[in-house]
């Protein structure tokens, strides 16, 4: 009896030290993995980053700013400044870092295969939108020009980036930003979202949590010192100013119409019918194809036609033809109730 | 030259002003715009009067108290049928290919003066392992096949798919991956190649590793066979049959939490992701078409995975003969394995005769049972049972197949564990090429192969150990 607990014990110990060195994101072999990348090439090219962004951005980019956005101190950021300059890729006036040419298209080259990676992996892949960033941040450090432009051609040379950000072309070419913040909005304003920053990635994760998205119209009801109230898709958000700074919008001059209630196909009851009124536009790429390829436009009657004893996925109508969607996918789909008991039964 | 850069820039410059809903917004007109044609020109006559039966039977496969049971007994009725039905047909080839044509290949040889080991190791080798495939693995893969791909083309399939898809979406994985599950219990390599309809790579990958866990047909007569005289025997006679069922029907449940289980793992950790979307077309039931199913699924299928197993059979049979009888020190090749393996599979509750048979019975999970028979009978000395060193037989009674396994020191526990190992260990040589053929990766065909293979010892030493602790 005590040789079977301590072999048990042994196992199990056996089996911890096993997940230990190959746990997928902390294990020790890849953790040993990640070292060999060569850290120093990565600070310079992250730090040209930095530098571009705040370029971009119009703000004022120090040695301590790009020692704090690297997480160094400011010795080895004097030390990383020091490299970049013999590369002859910055320089330094009253304090203040700007990019030279040869810098400034480095930096494109790599923020354009960081946007490209972020592109590809929304559209083509299953992974979760917070974890976008972080594998593009890896990749954008050993994609040659050549493998670049030849993923570029194969997800069809996009233009931005998921969270809307303008993806570089080969030659460098990028357009001026556009937008401004949120927080500049004042009551009553109508705006529509052109941006979300991705960046830290705590403020992101609030962001997908309240369902913000690109394209998503809102008007701004009350604005105070420490909350934004603002209402979209039928809802009324509170969102804090930090937040607020991260998401940039387009101010529209027409006046919006809210919708109320926007109901989505998860609301609807069996024996109910409805009307689609439109996609939400976080259903994206495959994925919006395919419910468009089974007709689900603006304009289709759709109803529950079966029930699923688990209770998720349901089996609904389309113009003839019998589909089974999951709840999380019906919620992406925009409906209106068809009121009337009468058979009005379109094709 | 100059133009056609202004043009692009201006081109590109557009495009980003546009953003990235362009493309929908023309799509949608589109097909905003046929439907509006199609409403126009079609006129739809009045179906609601009529009595929709495919509705009423939608209602039953799908309903929350009859939805699943139906399932369990359509899915035990067909595995019932197959079990029984090749029972005859099995027997009979058996008796054409092992007692008729072998006698006849043996005494052919005798007269033309074959030397013994080149007579060994063709006929009592080579051909009786593809003798043995062919008859153990023919008629149940001809008799699931078809009824499987009736049902499917009966539309049931896809109403089980519906219904399984919350588990599989729990679990990180595609819905789809509940009718690669089901094949795989016709035969794991078939299984696999069905994983093409998964159109995401990730969600196929994980159909295609888990497969394994989904008790292919080879299984089910070892399974079947070591519950009759094991579990069987554990309880009175009368409802030892009973008992003996219910427990490879819990072994095969114990497959589908584990494939559910591994395919978590798996969308947690190295294939991180989440589960992709799923819009499955219900299609409407429609009468099968009996003979064209019946064609394409035995060539389809069945001859197919039936040939790449002789294929892998052929050889095996060429191992399992000489280690048999190519002797060093008095002792022959298989013994030397089976007793230096020994004290590590005794301690995991297994013995050196079943790890050494499923090593040769990696070709076909079919001959797993000869194998240790004739391994068993080789290594007691039970000479007079056998039919000659390196020649796999099965034994016409239950009886006397208990008492060579009780002779080779079985009990209880081994025969449980040779239950979870039947069902956790790794894929046969022709599924673990059919996975190499389908992801086209060296990497995921080993990651397949080891999984499940650590995961069985695993699991035998932990029942091992915890067997000895409460009795």
């Amino acid at each position: 009896m005590i040789d079977q607990i301590i072999a048990l014990a042994f196992a199990l110990i056996f089996a911890g030290l096993l997940a230990f060195i190959f746990l997928p994101e902390n294990g020790m072999y890849n953790r040993w993995k990640k070292r060999r990348i060569d850290s120093r090439k990565m600070l310079i090219e992250n730090g040209l980053k930095f530098i571009y962004d705040c370029e971009y951005k119009h703000l004022i980019c120090t040695l301590n700013a790009l020692a704090g956005n690297l997480g160094i101190n400011a010795d080895e950021a004097a030390k990383i400044f020091e490299q970049m300059d013999e590369m002859n890729l910055v320089k330094m006036e009253n304090e203040k870092i700007t990019l030279t040419d040869e810098g400034r298209s480095y930096a494109l080259k790599v923020i354009r295969v960081h946007r490209l990676w972020e592109r590809y992996l929304a559209d083509e892949t299953s992974v979760h939108q917070l974890d976008w960033h972080d594998r593009a941040e890896i990749v954008e450090h050993f994609l040659s020009k050549e493998e670049t432009d030849k993923l570029a051609a194969r997800i069809g040379n996009p233009v931005l980036d998921p969270h809307g950000d303008p993806i570089p072309l080969a030659d460098g070419t990028i357009p001026k930003m556009s937008g401004i913040t949120l927080n500049k909005l004042t009551q009553g304003d109508v705006g529509t979202i052109v941006h979300i920053e991705d960046e830290p990635k705590a403020v992101y994760s609030q962001i997908l949590a309240f369902g913000f998205y690109l394209g998503m119209d809102f008007t701004v009801l009350r604005k105070s010192d420490d909350r934004i109230v603002i209402e979209a898709d039928g809802e009324e958000v509170k969102i804090s100013p930090i937040v607020a700074e991260n998401i940039t919008v387009k101010k529209q001059e027409q006046e919006y119409t809210p919708v109320t209630n926007r109901l989505n196909l998860s609301n609807l009851k069996p024996g109910e019918k409805a009307k689609v009124i439109g996609l939400a536009s976080n259903c994206r790429g495959s994925q919006r194809r395919r419910l468009m390829d089974f007709g689900i436009i603006p304009g289709t009657t759709i109803e529950i036609e079966m029930e699923n004893p688990l209770g998720d996925p349901l089996g609904y109508r389309v113009r003839g033809t019998m589909l089974a969607i999951r709840k999380n996918q019906a919620e992406m789909i925009y409906i209106e109730k068809i009121k009337t008991t009468e058979d009005e039964y379109a094709v | 030259m100059k133009n056609k850069d202004k043009i692009i820039a201006a081109v590109n410059n557009l495009r980003w002003e546009m953003g990235e809903n362009f493309h929908d917004s023309l799509m949608e007109s589109l097909y905003t715009e046929a439907s509006e044609i199609a409403n126009k020109s079609i006129v739809l006559q009045d179906r609601k009067s009529k009595f929709d039966l495919d509705r009423f039977i939608d209602r039953i496969v799908t309903s929350k108290i009859w939805g699943f049971p139906l399932m369990f007994l359509i899915l035990s009725l067909v595995l019932w049928v197959t079990i029984e039905g090749s029972n005859y047909p099995s027997q009979w080839l058996s008796y054409l290919l092992l007692d008729t044509v072998h006698p006849v290949l043996k005494s052919f040889s005798a007269d033309i003066g074959l030397v013994w080991w080149l007579d060994g190791l063709l006929i009592d080798g080579a051909y009786l392992a593809m003798a043995w495939v062919i008859s153990v693995m023919l008629p149940p893969m001809a008799i699931f096949f078809p009824i499987f791909t009736l049902l499917e083309d009966l539309g049931y399939l896809p109403r089980v798919a519906f219904n399984l898809d919350r588990f599989f979406k729990a679990a990180g994985a595609h819905g789809k991956q509940a009718l690669t599950m089901s094949m795989g219990f016709g035969c794991n390599a078939a299984g696999v190649v069905a994983a093409r309809i998964i159109d995401s790579p990730r969600e196929r990958l994980i159909a295609i590793i888990t497969n394994n866990f989904s008790l292919c047909n080879g299984r089910w007569p070892t399974q079947i066979l070591i519950a009759t005289i094991f579990i069987g025997a554990l309880v009175p006679s009368e409802i030892a049959g009973m008992a003996a069922a219910l427990s490879v029907v819990a072994v095969a449940l114990l497959g589908i939490v584990l494939s559910l289980l591994v395919s978590w793992f798996l969308s947690k950790s190295v294939l991180k992701g989440e589960a992709s979307t799923f819009t499955l077309e219900l299609p409407p039931y429609r009468p099968p078409r009996v003979l064209q199913t019946l064609y394409t699924s035995l060539i389809d299928r069945t001859l197919i995975v039936l040939w790449r197993a002789i294929v892998f059979a052929i050889p095996a049979g060429l191992v399992i003969w000489s280690i048999s009888n190519i002797s060093l020190n008095d002792l022959s090749l298989a013994e030397h394995f089976i007793f230096a393996v020994d004290p590590v599979a005794i301690f995991i509750g297994l013995n050196g005769v079943i790890i050494l048979a499923y090593v040769i019975a990696i070709p076909a999970n079919e001959i797993v049972i000869p194998t240790i028979l004739m391994l068993t009978v080789l290594t007691t000395g039970l000479a007079e049972l056998g039919q000659g060193t390196g020649v796999m037989f099965e034994m016409d009674s239950l009886q006397d197949t208990a008492s060579i396994l009780t002779a080779g020191g079985w009990t209880v526990l081994t025969g449980i564990n040779v239950m979870l190992f039947s069902l956790i260990h790794n894929p046969c040589s022709t599924t673990i090429y059919t996975i190499y053929k389908e992801t086209g990766s060296m990497k995921w065909t080993i990651v397949s192969a080891i999984l499940p293979l650590v995961m069985g010892f695993f699991v035998c030493f932990v029942v091992t150990q915890l067997w000895r602790i409460f009795s």
